[in-house]
């Protein structure tokens, strides 16, 4: 190509003439184009850059010692004499925290919801109905701040509803009932869930193995083998002591009352997951209810016809299906959860921007923060996109 | 009988089917049983006194007359261009009277209800006059009609700042909220349409600046970017006309604006992706030049299809707005968190104003997101 483009405007005499080769010549107008468009760019880029110069830069003030203290902390401790980036590091952990509940939660409230809105039940499709219309047109910021303002008006420590002694809910958090231990037990839950999830992959290869015709013991007893022994090992290396846990109220001798024990629902972390979950719920209703509709209806008479009761019928023909389409919208409300658990913020519940939030307030730094914020968020959404990809794969191989 | 049929068909079909019906009529009841016992029991004087704060917040009581020309201007060209767009169907039109008439109660006194209903009278005589003119003359009524929207918006702007007009940190209440997110949709839109072309572009350079631009906006949530605005934006704005310390409800129109292109661009995407290879190979053979062809023959089209998509991020963006609460910037949200805050006599009714807030933002969202479905409905017919 620009040999030849060079063989013609040698033959050309004028310069003329040579323009108009050039001209005309498709590969160097998209050549010249995106010439003049990168130097532009450069020159963009390095205003701002020698803008951002006049900036602190940097992130060595996020090794010295925070000096303030977060209300909430998850498997790992954190106090305020710990530096910056054990904060951080909360955080995150935070944010992940709530968003994992929260994805678990919406999908189930959503899967649930989307199904009733196709019932043929009047009453539950008018509840799905009003749930998705109310819901979703109203800020989640506002939702966050309602249900912050509801849980805030549950009584006082002082007379905080007990249920016979089970629980306690005051308007310092909610405080459940639980099977625990005195070490290593949220270290255990960890392990438990890997394993979990290791079996499960453990599963389907054992599965593909049988199709194969390899002479194998039942795959389903095996894993399960191979769940309960990871479960008891673990058991006995961390020195797990179970017992359970029932939340108690006492006042001291100076009057005060003293909450302990349980499971511990704190205001903010329960107000913005209700609100995460109710408001993402709406968007994963409607995404199940379109993805079901699209649905051939004979798939549904096929299955009535067969005598699949209702349930088989959802379970082994209806989903499955409506998989395929569910999902890659599905992944798309997972990455708006995610992004959306930074208006915590707004109520005070320690996650990844409200920390990093009080570091720029501490220590300034605003853009190599704002910089780190996304960072961190990106790199979640990649490890999401991640595993639903993987996730879709497996889907869309059903059947085909 | 046949409601008798229609009861035993919709509601106790199976064993299964009644005990649904029983738990869900009894939530019904709950639910609707706390909403009348608090709407009921509630003394609401601290809405109808605060009606013009969470309005128009702290805009000066004589300076009104701008929001309200602004206003009038932007309803009677809205109505005009549904007359011109479709005719309203009756039982949408009883729909969009219906849930607007809430706010109207809530926030109309009398010496407002005259304006109103001047307002109101405009616009139905220019929905009527572009409805029947379009049959004959639907050349001229289309220029005239984009002359205008071209003319007004810019002008609209300069009604609210220009000659003496309030300075923008008195800008307040649902009137920021409106102004930020249609501020962010006609800035927005554009730029999205041109980031969603240059990412399909075959110009690597330009492909690769609009997906970093793209995956930059969407990848970190909007709070971050208002932050941006607030603490590092001023400094990357250029010295002139004192550009880098405007106000911060103009940092957060850019950001949002950058921001909602992103999701725009996005949307319009799929709608790039959606046309058949045969239109563009049709345009080429036709002659057009590949400027023409995107104009007339691929954008048209690509649009079409996704306006749907395209009002529901209006929505979201419009919802969006109320983050600018954490800034500090005295918008809906936080004109209703400060009432109860600081006037004593409403000490502690916090519920009280953030069930107005939220009312508020759902009667616009509720409106917008039935025009979307309508629009969806009018596709699939002429589809």
């Amino acid at each position: 190509m620009i040999s030849s483009l060079f063989k013609q405007l040698k033959s050309e005499t004028t310069t003329r003439k040579k323009i108009e080769v050039l001209k005309n010549d498709k590969s160097f107008r998209k050549f010249f184009i995106q010439f003049i468009f990168s130097i532009f760019m450069l020159f963009f880029l390095f205003y701002l850059i020698s803008r951002a110069f006049s900036l602190e830069l940097g992130f060595g003030h996020l090794s010295s010692r925070a000096g303030f203290g977060l209300s909430h902390s998850f498997i790992i401790e954190y106090t305020s004499n710990d530096s910056r980036w054990g904060a951080y590091f909360t955080g995150v952990i935070n944010t992940i925290r709530v968003s994992l509940v929260g994805i678990f939660l919406a999908t189930f409230l959503g899967v649930i919801m989307g199904l009733a809105r196709l019932s043929k039940n009047f009453l539950i499709s008018k509840i799905s109905a009003g749930y998705v219309e109310f819901l979703r047109n109203t800020p989640l910021l506002v939702q966050i701040i309602f249900w912050q303002l509801v849980l805030l008006q549950l009584p006082q420590i002082s007379n905080a509803l007990t249920f016979g002694g089970v629980s306690v809910w005051s308007n310092r958090g909610i405080l459940l009932p639980i099977i625990s231990s005195v070490e290593n037990g949220s270290l255990w839950v960890l392990i438990l869930l890997i394993s979990l999830i290791v079996t499960l992959f453990i599963r389907s290869y054992l599965h593909k193995y049988k199709e194969e015709n390899v002479k194998i013991f039942s795959p389903n007893l095996l894993s399960i083998i191979f769940f309960l022994i990871t479960v008891i090992v673990s058991y006995f290396i961390l020195g797990i002591d179970l017992r359970s846990d029932v939340p108690t109220l006492e006042i001291n001798e100076y009057g005060t009352y003293i909450q302990s024990g349980g499971f511990v629902l704190t205001p903010e972390f329960s107000a913005i997951l209700f609100a995460l979950v109710l408001y993402t719920g709406t968007f994963i209703t409607e995404i199940v209810r379109g993805s079901i509709q699209s649905l051939p209806v004979g798939q549904t008479e096929a299955a009535q016809a067969l005598g699949l009761s209702t349930y088989q019928r959802i379970t082994l023909v209806i989903l499955p299906q409506a998989l395929r389409s569910i999902i890659p919208p599905l992944t798309n409300q997972y990455l708006n959860l995610t992004k959306n658990s930074s208006l915590s913020v707004a109520i005070a519940y320690p996650d990844v921007f409200m920390v990093s939030r009080t570091i720029m307030n501490n220590a300034g730094h605003a853009l190599p923060m704002l910089f780190l914020i996304l960072s961190t968020y990106l790199s979640l959404s990649l490890l999401i996109s991640l595993i639903m990809n993987l996730l879709n794969r497996r889907v869309t191989r059903i059947g085909t | 009988m046949r409601i008798l049929i229609w009861i035993k068909e919709n509601l106790l079909g199976s064993k299964t089917d009644i005990l649904i019906t029983l738990i869900s009529a009894y939530f019904i009841y709950f639910i609707s049983s706390l909403f009348f016992n608090f709407v009921f029991t509630t003394d609401w004087t601290l809405i109808q006194v605060n009606r013009k704060i969470l309005l128009v917040g702290l805009f000066p009581e004589e300076q009104l007359w701008r929001i309200w020309t602004v206003f009038s201007i932007f309803s009677i060209l809205i109505s005009a261009t549904i007359g011109y767009l479709y005719k309203l169907k009756l039982k949408n039109s009883i729909f969009y009277i219906t849930i607007l008439s809430i706010p109207f109660f809530i926030f109309t006194t009398l010496n407002l209800l005259f304006n109103i209903l001047i307002i109101l009278f405009f616009s139905i005589i220019s929905y009527t006059a572009f409805y029947y003119f379009k049959k004959n003359q639907k050349k001229i009524i289309s220029r005239i009609l984009l002359f205008s929207w071209i003319v007004f918006l810019p002008s609209l702007f300069f009604i609210l700042v220009l000659f003496g007009g309030p300075k923008v940190t008195l800008w307040g209440g649902f009137f920021v909220n409106l102004i930020l997110a249609v501020i962010a949709i006609i800035a927005g839109f554009p730029l999205g349409v041109f980031l969603a072309l240059g990412r399909a572009s075959s110009y690597n350079v330009i492909k690769l600046v609009s997906i970093v631009f793209i995956e930059t906006f969407r990848g970190a949530p909007l709070i971050a970017w208002l932050f941006f605005a607030w603490f590092v934006l001023p400094n990357f704005l250029p010295n002139l006309f004192s550009l880098n310390d405007i106000n911060l409800v103009i940092r957060a129109m850019i950001v949002l604006s950058l921001f909602s292109s992103a999701y725009i661009a996005e949307v319009i995407r799929g709608g790039l992706q959606s046309i058949p290879k045969g239109q563009k190979e049709a345009a080429t053979a036709l002659g057009l030049s590949s400027i023409k062809e995107l104009i007339f023959i691929v954008l048209p089209q690509a649009i079409r299809v996704v306006i749907p998509a395209v009002v529901s991020t209006f929505i979201a963006i419009f919802k969006d707005t109320s983050l600018v609460f954490i800034l500090g910037i005295t918008d809906l949200l936080r004109v209703g968190r400060l009432i109860p805050e600081q006037q004593q006599e409403f000490y502690g009714k916090s519920i009280e104003t953030l069930l107005v807030v939220a009312l508020l933002f759902w009667v616009v969202s509720i409106v917008l997101s039935q025009v979307s479905r309508s629009i969806e409905e009018r596709l699939n017919v002429s589809n």
